[in-house]
């Protein structure tokens, strides 16, 4: 306990939280509001055919235009907010918390069990991904469920490999060593002291992570294995909108902007929890 | 008026000379932009479209299709006569022609290529010259082949791919033991009789083609054919780069336009957006067994059949798949096809037909039933989405499943898919090929959908073996109202194949069956 | 000589991931539905037809003589032939893989190239307009799809201001290099927002800790305080990031070079999948991850070199 963590308590004390949680918290939360309750603000049924406007560029009756199905790409972009909301959190939760204990794990006992966990992780890996995905979506059959299945199968040794190196190196610093002195068991070394501090990066690439994982589920609703149609998900709109580029620009750039604006919610908010942890500790 | 009559001719004659042979330029290297590789290039055991449709450029055959697709014209044999009894068939070999090497095509060559063709479990593709029974030679330019029965089709198969004409020789100085080793060795470097030679060939990226010195057909200028100097293949999967790099003006033309596309580059200054007239049709293939999965099968009833393609809006699936590229089908097979009936669409639009039918049929609260999707395709996605809307009006509950090719494959051939997208072409002149898939039960199991019909399957056999032509039709007629009225399908519609070419690219074409056709090709400078 | 001991035992290592991914691979490829025979033949193909040739492809042995066979051949080096595209996997890996190698790693180097110095400006300036502009550009580049990524950049860069190729590979280096310069910026720029965003957290997480203090109490000035201790201890997250995403580069890879028309090993393996080409797969998947394993050793190397607490 230096005097530096005091003074980082009081300027928690007196700061108000980062202006980047705030913003980023802002984005979520009214994402998550899109996600929640989406036929309050969709003017449309999202899946309803309307023949006679296919294609049909932004007006007052559809603001953000229709596309080849003669479907409200709004009601899409805003019934989407559920699926992709639940990719970002479905996919990466669990690979986070289980890849975060096992790599604290590995990070503090180091020696035999590092080494087999090595071995996984490694294997893991550098098992080419897409094949993993599409084998596991092939066997099991398409879907979201069987997605999150694939992707949780490779996702935690990610965290479990960055919260062991950052564990490893904090492990050999003078608190660590002061809490063995003092006789802590390793559990608690491990999560009351080393955690705290050892898991920044993981935080941090989780909340990118969540961005990617909207991202990778559009690339796989790209190749057929997310999201089924006719359910609406930004990745599959933007797929469905590339051979419209040049002539119904609106079919893939509004999906493409939820996308940026959502990944940018949770990259501000992830900034924003980088910080929080930092002053905090 | 004999002199005005001879007036008008000349006057055509010099207006289809001048037409022509005033622009026509020769040399160049001609660019094409396609979607997927090559993979085998041998004509007998090669298995896909990729292989299939740029072969004639590499290998002749003997007799070649018509422009149109239906018909059959002198190729590599100049004369050739079919006896009355349909039972012998002989064939003379043009004077003087020759292999991209150099060395001549002898009546042996063609014997061996033949043989070699027809022989059983050698490649995929020999049920279509089943019939031959032997092939002699008699002096240097005669070919004399023995069926085994009337083959009516036998001219039309003369012209499809897997009867090319090899050089023995060369093929069997290839390296390997089996055929099939000889075969890899000699695909890599072939030697055929096509207007074009393969120069190389970058697995995965482009394959340069260059001219055949001596092939044997003129151009309108009364030098051989062909026009161009070379062709490069460039391999550019995806649909928005191929069109990219066409507008850009790096490549001359490119195949597989997606009809999404197609109006916006017809209405480009410097690009032809053409629409070869094919033999594809679109069709959904439905499982018509009894049981299905220990379940009783609604698709087994025939009125449930009818009532789901009374209630497809063919027009608007047209409109929102293919983008008013696409006709509706009046038979299973497409307009192209020799022998196709039929004039009016297939069960047009008529939801409270439907409807009742679904009532007479028992299922007046619908069902819920699945499709499979192959996995990122537009095309199939649209029209699947558009059929889950339109089913619903009758009941039915539509769930898409998208999987990869093989998936969809294995389920198919297990007969245990409920329904599934699938789209045709045929592959010779003659409309036995698509009937013995479609409608025959012993080929496939009519589309491994379980679906027999007697009458259909002993017409079908009969008609492979009548020599009168109109006898045949009459068969082929009726076969196609008992298909198109209880058959296992849902036909959506029928397109051409959509090809943009630079404006400076002339007399590319591509013949209903699919086959890229660069002999006549030239381009301006 | 620790260092040399460090990268024999990295090396050893690499055995058993290698067996068991050999081992995981050959199941997972036939638990695919599926068989190369109707992947080959398509819709059209009759059972006969089908039979045969999974007869000739020795697939109608138990897998365990399958794979008893194939593990006999990797041991000499022969990976087997192609289904498909009838040549043999080694010279079809040697094709594919150095062009993919190429890809990725200009993209990463691009990315760098972009990161790093965008990362000190952003960290320096937290929280005020230049980091927030930063911010959001890299956001954006993250945020989308590679595949819309690339047909954007084709028709700006290749289409219309004619700067680049639109797509394809040339045949000199450096023509390669000049067609390879769009797909790899296309590649990187999700992966430099990734490396931005935590080279940023590091540095300033590096900015706030005590011995950064501490320097400054020693009076050193700010700039060097900068090149020593930040940046070492920054690249030490970059490196292990760079270590975790080159699977994810790889992966982005395949898209990538459909949407330009580069003949890599990821569409490759793509079409391997579709295929159901087993030998190309497992050749492919095996070389792949023998190539992350190396890229794992050198950021470890690279690690231990600039952490030497780490090897320890």
């Amino acid at each position: 306990m230096s005097a530096d963590w005091a003074a980082a308590r009081s300027a928690f004390r007196l700061k108000a939280l980062p202006r980047s949680l705030v913003s980023g918290g802002v984005i979520l939360g009214l994402s998550l509001v899109l996600a929640l309750w989406p036929s309050l603000l969709a003017p449309y049924d999202p899946t309803a055919f309307d023949y006679s406007a296919l294609l049909a560029p932004p007006s007052w009756a559809h603001p953000f235009g229709t596309d080849n199905f003669g479907r409200d790409v709004l009601s899409r972009v805003i019934h989407a907010y559920t699926i992709d909301m639940q990719i970002a959190i479905f996919a990466t939760i669990g690979p986070f918390i289980f890849g975060t204990i096992v790599g604290a794990f590995v990070g503090y006992a180091g020696g035999l069990w590092e080494a087999i966990f090595g071995r996984i992780v490694d294997a893991t890996i550098t098992f080419p991904f897409l094949v993993l995905v599409i084998a596991i979506v092939s066997v099991l059959g398409p879907g979201l469920g069987n997605m999150y299945v694939a992707v949780g199968v490779v996702g935690w040794v990610f965290y479990a490999r960055l919260v062991a190196a950052e564990i490893k190196v904090q492990k050999r610093l003078d608190y660590a060593d002061a809490g063995r002195v003092m006789g802590y068991t390793p559990l608690r070394i491990i999560f009351r002291h080393l955690l705290p501090n050892a898991i920044t990066p993981a935080i941090v690439y989780w909340v990118t992570d969540m961005a990617l994982a909207i991202l990778l589920g559009s690339s796989l609703g790209y190749l057929g294995l997310g999201a089924q149609p006719p359910a609406a998900e930004w990745g599959v709109q933007i797929a469905d909108g590339k051979n419209f580029m040049n002539t119904a620009w609106w079919i893939s750039v509004f999906p493409g902007v939820a996308i940026v604006l959502t990944g940018l919610g949770f990259s501000l908010a992830g900034d924003g929890v980088a910080e929080l942890l930092r002053v905090r500790r | 008026m004999k002199t005005i009559a001879r007036a008008v001719f000349t006057a055509a004659l010099l207006l289809g000379t001048s037409l022509s042979a005033f622009a026509l330029e020769r040399g160049g290297t001609l660019t094409y932009g396609r979607y997927a590789d090559s993979l085998f290039l041998d004509p007998v055991l090669n298995d896909a479209n990729v292989d299939i449709w740029i072969l004639s450029n590499l290998y002749d055959t003997l007799l070649l299709p018509t422009d149109d697709g239906k018909g059959v014209q002198p190729g590599l044999a100049s004369e050739y006569k079919l006896a009355d009894d349909g039972m012998n068939l002989t064939l003379t070999l043009r004077d003087g022609i020759r292999f991209s090497d150099g060395s001549p095509i002898t009546p042996a060559d063609v014997a061996w290529s033949l043989k070699r063709a027809a022989k059983k479990d050698n490649g995929i593709w020999g049920f279509m010259i089943e019939s031959i029974d032997d092939v002699t030679t008699e002096g240097d330019k005669t070919i004399l082949i023995k069926l085994k029965h009337p083959d009516p089709a036998i001219l039309a198969a003369l012209t499809v791919f897997n009867t090319a004409i090899l050089p023995q020789k060369q093929f069997e100085a290839s390296p390997g033991a089996t055929d099939e080793e000889k075969a890899k060795a000699f695909a890599e470097h072939p030697i055929g009789s096509g207007p074009f030679v393969l120069k190389s060939w970058d697995r995965g990226s482009s394959m340069k083609l260059v001219r055949n010195e001596y092939y044997w057909a003129k151009g309108e200028d009364g030098q051989p054919l062909p026009y161009l100097d070379g062709i490069n293949f460039e391999l550019i999967p995806d649909d928005a780069t191929r069109i990219l790099k066409l507008t850009s003006g790096e490549i001359d033309g490119a195949e597989f336009i997606p009809y999404s596309r197609v109006n916006e580059l017809k209405s480009s200054g410097n690009l032809n957006m053409e629409l070869f007239p094919s033999t594809r049709v679109a069709y959904i293939t439905l499982n018509v067994r009894p049981q299905l999965g220990g379940k009783d099968n609604p698709l087994s009833n025939p009125k449930v059949r009818q009532a789901m393609n009374f209630a497809v809006n063919k027009e608007a699936i047209i409109q929102i798949v293919t983008h008013g590229v696409g006709k509706p089908q009046t038979s299973y097979m497409s307009t192209a096809t020799p022998l196709h009936v039929g004039d009016k669409p297939l069960y047009p639009y008529d939801l409270d037909k439907a409807k009742l039918l679904m009532k007479e049929a028992g299922f007046e609260g619908g069902f819920s039933t699945s499709i499979l999707v192959l996995a990122g395709n537009q095309d199939e996605i649209a029209a699947s989405t558009a059929l889950q809307q339109m089913w619903a009006q009758i009941g039915i509950k539509l769930e898409l499943q998208q999987v990869d090719n093989p998936t969809r494959t294995q389920q198919y051939r297990d007969g245990t898919f409920v329904m599934r997208n699938a789209a045709w072409t045929d592959d010779i002149a003659d409309p036995n090929e698509i009937t013995s898939y479609f409608v025959y039960s012993k080929t496939i199991d009519a589309l491994h959908t379980g679906w027999k019909s007697d009458e259909a399957d002993q017409l079908f056999e009969a008609s492979q073996k009548e020599m009168d032509p109109k006898k045949r039709a009459e068969q082929y007629a009726r076969m196609q109202e008992i298909y198109n009225a209880e058959g296992p399908t849902v036909p959506l519609y029928e397109t051409p194949y959509p090809v943009a070419l630079s404006k400076k690219v002339h007399g590319f074409l591509q013949i209903p069956l699919g086959n890229n056709i660069f002999a006549k090709t030239w381009k301006e400078k | 000589m620790p260092l040399f001991s460090f990268v024999i035992r990295r090396l050893l290592q690499m055995i058993p991931t290698v067996i068991f991914i050999l081992i995981v691979t050959f199941i997972l490829v036939r638990l695919l539905p599926g068989d190369p025979a109707s992947a080959m033949l398509g819709d059209r193909a009759r059972d006969a037809d089908v039979e045969r040739i999974n007869r000739q492809l020795g697939l109608d042995q138990p897998v365990v003589v399958q794979f008893f066979y194939f593990v006999r051949r990797v041991v000499t080096g022969d990976l087997g032939n192609s289904i498909g595209l009838k040549v043999s996997v080694s010279s079809l890996i040697l094709q594919r893989l150095p062009v993919t190698l190429m890809l990725t790693g200009m993209s990463a180097l691009i990315a760098l190239v972009l990161a790093v110095p965008l990362a000190f400006i952003a960290a320096s300036k937290r929280e005020r307009l230049p980091d927030s502009i930063i911010r959001g550009a890299f956001q954006m580049g993250l945020s989308m799809p590679v595949f819309y990524v690339g047909i954007v950049l084709l028709t700006v860069f290749a289409a219309q201001l004619k700067l680049f190729p639109v797509g394809g590979y040339g045949d000199t280096l450096g023509d390669r290099l000049y067609h390879l310069f769009l797909p790899a910026l296309t590649l990187a720029l999700s992966f430099a927002a990734v490396l931005m965003r935590n080279l940023r957290a590091s540095i300033i997480e590096v900015m706030n800790a005590e011995y950064v203090d501490f320097a400054t109490a020693k009076g050193l000035r700010s700039r060097v305080i900068l090149f020593r201790h930040i940046l070492r201890n920054a690249l030490i997250s970059t490196v292990t990031l760079f270590g975790l995403q080159i699977g994810t580069l790889l992966g982005g890879a395949v898209i990538t070079e459909t949407v330009f028309a580069v003949p890599g090993a990821g569409r490759l393996l793509i079409d391997s999948i579709y295929g159901r080409d087993y030998p190309v797969l497992q050749g492919l998947t095996i070389a792949l991850a023998v190539l992350v394993s190396l890229t794992f050793l050198i950021t470890d190397i690279v690690q231990a070199w600039l952490d030497p607490r780490i090897a320890r």
